[in-house]
């Protein structure tokens, strides 16, 4: 028995040592097989894949959270260093600002009052609340190619594909995958991004087009359109993936020739928290609140900085907004 | 089994374990969101100096397997088309086993050098199928900030690297 044994030991030895021998010297192949079959059925049926990168990414989603932990605690530090040497110019500002602000306070109260009462008049049924759910950014990913960012809200925390992202400035751009922990979120000026946008001052309707430049441009603008530098870039809410009315971003260039340029309101370079809106086209629109005086009354609004409802900032939250 | 004998195989492997895990540290910072403006774009490509130093050096313990998950991590954590970074991981590391004579044991300019080309060559190559995927032409500044930051900073984690290998994989152990 002994002796069986050990022969049977030797040819399985022999196997392994065979199968090893094989592996090695055709790994170059198999894996440049393997590679390449993913690239062709990643690019044939897309749809194949996904399921795979979300479980990946998912997977990987604790570690990327523990790596971009002391990147975030260092900027939140630089943050709080700058916001105390620029104390008393940052509190001349404010002062102005609320100054400004009380004004406009006192204008919406009474266009609020009149709302209310020709809504009574109308009969008109109020829209639903729309709900928004927090992360913080854990990944700046894509390298030259592609812009998007992970962020740790997931299907879990109620996270939906297209659903819009935003920070306190602006629209930011849209989920494009969800797994469980975390979600992928294409920006507004990725190659691949399309967002119907209307200008707030001639009412003019177009689709913001990322070029994977810091500037997305406007395409199919009204022949007739007199749009002009400082004109204000806002969701028109077509197609039902986004609400009407959230901030996009500002005319910058507006050429003869037809180029227009728009800068984001969001500080796309230097995003760390997030804000999904939960949108439905039956009626989760934001009664225009998203539209803050700030968006129409700068050229380039004060940031409003989101917190994560989360003490720490790390776990995601969900919760209502609060609509007049 | 004596607890030593299993602590020095745990060692061992844990040894070698060391290019791969140094690799995959490097790709996820290359992936972590910096307090840097438009960092995102421009980030380095800390994994492709990983997979040069540990391939051309240690390619006994970092073969095509470990090179290949890299790829797919990159891809993966990227947005872009999945087996593109493992194709070309793959592809590369056969060629620099191959010709890590013209690289081990010669001075660090000489690596860094064969680095560059390297380093142009990947990103060109992924310029190409990326514009073909997208049927459009990528642009190319970022692409070219990206590749003078990678060449630039590649000193940083071959010092790294060097002491890990001088540290815990001497040929003595």
């Amino acid at each position: 028995m002994p002796f069986r044994f050990r022969m049977h030991s030797g040819r399985a030895r022999v196997t392994a040592l065979s199968w090893r021998l094989f592996v090695h010297r055709f790994s170059l192949v198999l894996f440049l097989a393997l590679a390449g079959s993913f690239l062709v059925v990643g690019h044939f049926r897309p749809v194949a894949l996904k399921d795979a990168r979300l479980y990946v990414m998912d997977g990987l989603s604790p570690l990327m959270d523990v790596f971009s932990r002391p990147a975030a605690n260092f900027d939140e530090a630089v943050r709080r260093v700058t916001a105390y040497l620029n104390l008393r110019s940052e509190n001349e500002r404010l002062h102005e600002q609320v100054q400004r602000l009380e004004r406009w306070q006192t204008l919406a109260a009474v266009a609020t009052h009149e709302n209310k009462e020709l809504r009574t008049l109308l009969r008109y049924v109020p829209e639903p609340r729309a709900t928004y759910i927090s992360g913080r950014v854990i990944a700046d990913t894509g390298g030259p190619f592609v812009r998007t960012l992970i962020m740790t809200a997931g299907a879990r925390d109620g996270a939906r594909q297209d659903m819009a992202a935003m920070t306190g400035d602006g629209l930011v751009g849209r989920v494009v995958e969800v797994g469980n922990n975390v979600s992928r979120i294409l920006l507004l000026t990725d190659l691949n991004s399309r967002i119907p946008v209307m200008i707030a001052e001639s009412n003019d309707h177009a689709i913001l087009a990322g070029d994977n430049t810091g500037h997305p441009k406007l395409l199919y603008l009204p022949p007739d359109s007199s749009l002009k530098p400082g004109d204000h870039v806002l969701t028109s809410g077509h197609g039902g993936v986004f609400p009407p009315s959230l901030p996009v971003g500002i005319v910058t260039r507006a050429d003869s020739s037809g180029v227009y340029d728009v800068q984001p309101l969001a500080e796309l370079g230097r995003v760390n928290q997030l804000r999904l809106i939960d949108f439905t086209p039956t009626g989760g629109a934001l009664n225009g609140d998203a539209l803050t005086g700030d968006a129409l009354s700068h050229k380039a609004p004060p940031p409003l900085r989101v917190r994560a409802a989360s003490p720490s900032g790390t776990k995601t939250s969900s919760g209502r907004v609060d609509t007049p | 089994m004596p607890t030593s004998v299993v602590l020095s195989r745990f060692g061992q492997t844990a040894r070698e374990a060391l290019p791969f895990l140094s690799a995959l540290i490097s790709v996820f910072l290359g992936a972590v969101a910096w307090p840097l403006p438009a960092w995102g774009p421009i980030a380095p490509a800390w994994g492709l100096m990983a997979l040069y130093y540990w391939a051309i050096h240690r390619p006994d313990i970092f073969g095509p397997f470990s090179v290949f998950i890299l790829g797919l991590i990159t891809d993966v954590l990227g947005f872009g088309p999945v087996g593109l970074s493992a194709f070309i991981f793959v592809g590369l590391h056969h060629v620099l086993v191959r010709q890590r004579r013209l690289f081990v044991g010669h001075t660090f300019a000489q690596l860094w050098g064969g680095f560059a080309l390297v380093a142009i060559s990947v990103n060109l190559v992924q310029a190409l199928v990326v514009s073909f995927n997208q049927g459009q032409i990528v642009p190319l500044v970022p692409l070219g900030i990206q590749t003078f930051l990678t060449l630039s900073l590649f000193p940083l984690p071959a010092w790294v690297f060097i002491r890990l290998q001088r540290t815990f994989l001497s040929l003595k152990d």
